[in-house]
């Protein structure tokens, strides 16, 4: 038999039998289009989360642990593949203060090289690099970290009789612009939270452009290796001579130059004997916790497609018993066993494939609604601004999820069909033609 | 063109367990020419359809061979059988077995379509038969549109349509009055005269009978040359 009439064939049996077939075809659908849909949404939570983590921090970044960490061994990771800057800061560990127009901050002094800061995506919002050990760039929110001491103890005493109203009240911040200003700066003991009295005077001559994303606050002071002398020697006399903390404190990010190079970098960092951590570490946990999620949603889902599956199974026996003596006719005329099975097994597959392609155009119907009236729906439960600036997936449906739920359902239409067709093979000629009309 | 050499065959009945066997063909051993009208008559139950279904492959015997035209057909598997049938055999039954959701057209297209013929093939050939059986008027028609006569027509149709050496016939007539019978017994005489056809004819009627080169009676399980005929 030609295949296109064995189409014909099934297309006629169909036919003869629309309501069956419709019921089982909603049925497998309706099976189908739960699974895509339930997996959809561990898809679309899996990439509102990775949004959410890419979003929120520097995505090359790697951050390198070691106790040893020296310009020299920063020098030796720029020469890693893939390594876009190495970002080696000293930072001030000790009590340290600085004083501007008698406005005062505890801001941490940072020593870095401005050269591979810049690759690594620091810029100026104003002003210039310094050039020696009395100039410095100070953060974005530098001045707004500068307060008047003497003005918050004021406050803090009428804070107790009312404790309510003192926290909506404003600080006495500094209005000025800060650049061009010059400020003191002294180190202290950190146990004794007292200055060593060796005041040094720094220069504002630039301030760095904001981080990228608003709740990051930087009101570090970037100092020039220059400057390192100096504090070491106010450091070395301000404490005890059997002092043995070391001044800076080291810090060190090495910068990939594509997301996908991270972890590359990060496991030949890892093989030189350093800890990292990198935000490629965090995805692959997410990753990992994901696959497993979506793999017990589809797996749930392919319950859904087994109940269904029993429609298919019963509408198939019956259209098999049905045509008992037709088929019987068509086995006595000369019709194979092979044939007669590949005719019903079409048939099952059919509807099968039916379920699957309306399923497939459903669930991307649902899953855009969804993504269109739930965040509407959460947002005016949780109040408008509460969750506007949310950006929330709550169903994707990849390729591949309509491959892997396409592939169930034929398969399990198949399996379904199969047994109804085998009894058809089976069925006796002799007994078929008795049969009455 | 078809021996059946010691066939026996018997039915088991009564329940799981306690069947018993009972004997239906005994040693039978027969032959028919190529060309020739055979028909076999006998009473109710004395083993005529069985022994077509063993002939025409819907039933393997317990023992014996069948001999199509140089071919041992009772080693056959299913598969094989149904090639062999398509390609060689056709059918009339009591009860016509056409299939209700086809036309006339399509019911005599079907064993074409089993044979993978194409469809301007199929279309021209079943025009030219329908023409040459008198079926034109009706070719739209679906079975239960159709009277007796003319269903039977189209089951005759159907067998004839691959062009098959042997045409088995189980009670041709059987459902038809005497006047249709008539009709139905002119046209196997004319196929069997025109192209050739062997013909086996299982019949209680003597008319029918009649209308063969050899009538065999089957009586306890064997068949015997040269049956009663009341003809007349
Ligand atoms: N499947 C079966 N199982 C058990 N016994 C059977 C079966 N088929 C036929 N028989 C028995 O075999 C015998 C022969 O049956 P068969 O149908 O060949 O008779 P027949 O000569 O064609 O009769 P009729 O003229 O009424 O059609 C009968 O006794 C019948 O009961
Ligand atoms: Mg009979």
């Amino acid at each position: 038999m030609q295949v296109k009439d064995q189409f014909d064939f099934v297309r006629q049996h169909i036919r003869k039998n629309k309501l069956r077939v419709f019921m089982t075809v909603l049925a497998a659908t309706m099976g189908t289009a739960f699974l895509i849909i339930l997996a959809s949404v561990g898809f679309g939570i899996q990439d509102t989360l990775r949004k959410e983590i890419l979003d929120n921090r520097l995505v090359t970044q790697v951050e390198v642990y070691a106790a040893d960490l020296n310009a020299e061994k920063a020098e030796e990771m720029k020469k890693i593949d893939h390594v876009n800057a190495v970002v080696f800061r000293q930072n001030v560990g000790t009590w340290q203060k600085s004083e501007l127009d008698g406005f005062t901050t505890y801001s941490q002094l940072t020593v870095s090289d401005f050269k591979e800061e810049a690759k690594a995506g620091f810029a100026l919002a104003e002003g210039r690099l310094p050039k020696n050990a009395q100039e410095v760039v100070v953060g974005h929110d530098f001045a707004a970290s500068l307060y008047d001491e003497s003005a918050e103890q004021t406050e803090q005493a009428t804070a107790e009789s009312d404790e309510e109203t003192s926290e909506s009240e404003p600080q006495p911040a500094y209005r000025e612009a800060v650049i061009g200003k010059t400020f003191t700066y002294e180190l202290g003991n950190f146990n004794e939270e007292k200055s060593f009295g060796q005041p040094i005077q720094l220069t504002i001559v630039g301030i760095a452009k904001a981080p990228a994303k608003d709740f990051i606050q930087d009101s570090r002071i970037y100092a020039d290796a220059a400057v390192i002398p100096e504090l070491e020697s106010i450091y070395a006399k301000g404490m005890p001579e059997d002092n043995e903390e070391p001044l800076f404190s080291a810090n060190l990010n090495v910068y990939a130059d594509k997301l996908e190079n991270v972890k590359s970098v990060t496991q030949v960092l890892k093989k030189d004997g350093y800890d990292v951590y990198s935000i490629s570490e965090e995805l692959d946990q997410i990753d990992v916790f994901f696959l497993a999620l979506k793999a017990g949603l589809i797996f749930v889902g392919t319950i859904a497609i087994l109940i269904s599956s029993i429609g298919i199974f019963n509408t198939m026996t019956m259209a098999v018993t049905e045509r008992t003596r037709e088929i019987g006719v068509m086995k006595a005329l000369g019709a194979k066993p092979k044939l007669i099975q590949r005719l019903f097994l079409l048939e099952s597959a059919w509807i099968g494939l039916l379920g699957t392609v309306i399923a497939v155009v459903l669930s991307y119907a649902i899953s855009m609604l969804a993504n269109f009236v739930l965040p509407m729906i959460v947002g005016a439960a949780l109040g408008e601004d509460g969750f506007s600036d949310l950006d929330v997936t709550f169903s994707i449906i990849p390729w591949q999820l309509v491959l892997i739920a396409s592939a169930i359902s034929l398969a399990v239409a198949m399996i379904s069909g199969w047994r109804p067709a085998r009894k058809a093979t089976q069925i006796d000629v002799i007994d078929a033609l008795r049969q009455e009309l | 063109m078809i021996t059946a050499q010691h066939i026996q065959h018997s039915f088991k009945i009564g329940k799981k367990g306690k069947e018993r066997p009972v004997p239906v063909l005994k040693d039978l051993s027969f032959h028919v020419e190529k060309g020739a009208i055979v028909s076999i008559v006998g009473r109710s139950g004395s083993g005529k359809s069985t022994l077509l279904h063993i002939l025409a492959g819907f039933l393997k015997p317990d023992s014996g061979t069948i001999t199509v035209d140089g071919t041992v057909t009772s080693d056959f598997n299913e598969t094989d059988s149904a090639a062999f049938r398509l390609d060689r055999f056709g059918f009339i039954f009591q009860n016509f077995q056409l299939m209700p959701g086809l036309t006339t057209f399509e019911n005599i297209e079907l064993p074409l379509k089993l044979k993978g013929i194409s469809r301007t093939v199929r279309k021209a050939e079943v025009n030219e038969l329908l023409q040459q059986v008198g079926l034109q008027e009706v070719r739209d028609h679906y079975p239960n549109e159709l009277s007796g006569g003319q269903q039977q027509r189209v089951s005759i149709a159907r067998a004839l349509i691959t062009n098959p050496p042997v045409i088995f016939a189980d009670e041709p007539t059987g459902s038809l009055d005497s006047e249709t019978e008539q009709e139905i017994l002119a046209l196997i005489r004319s196929l069997n005269r025109t192209r050739g056809i062997t013909f086996v004819i299982i019949t209680h009627d003597d008319e029918v009978a009649a209308i063969a080169d050899t009538i065999y009676h089957m009586h306890d399980g064997v068949l015997a040359a040269g049956g009663v005929h009341h003809a007349g």
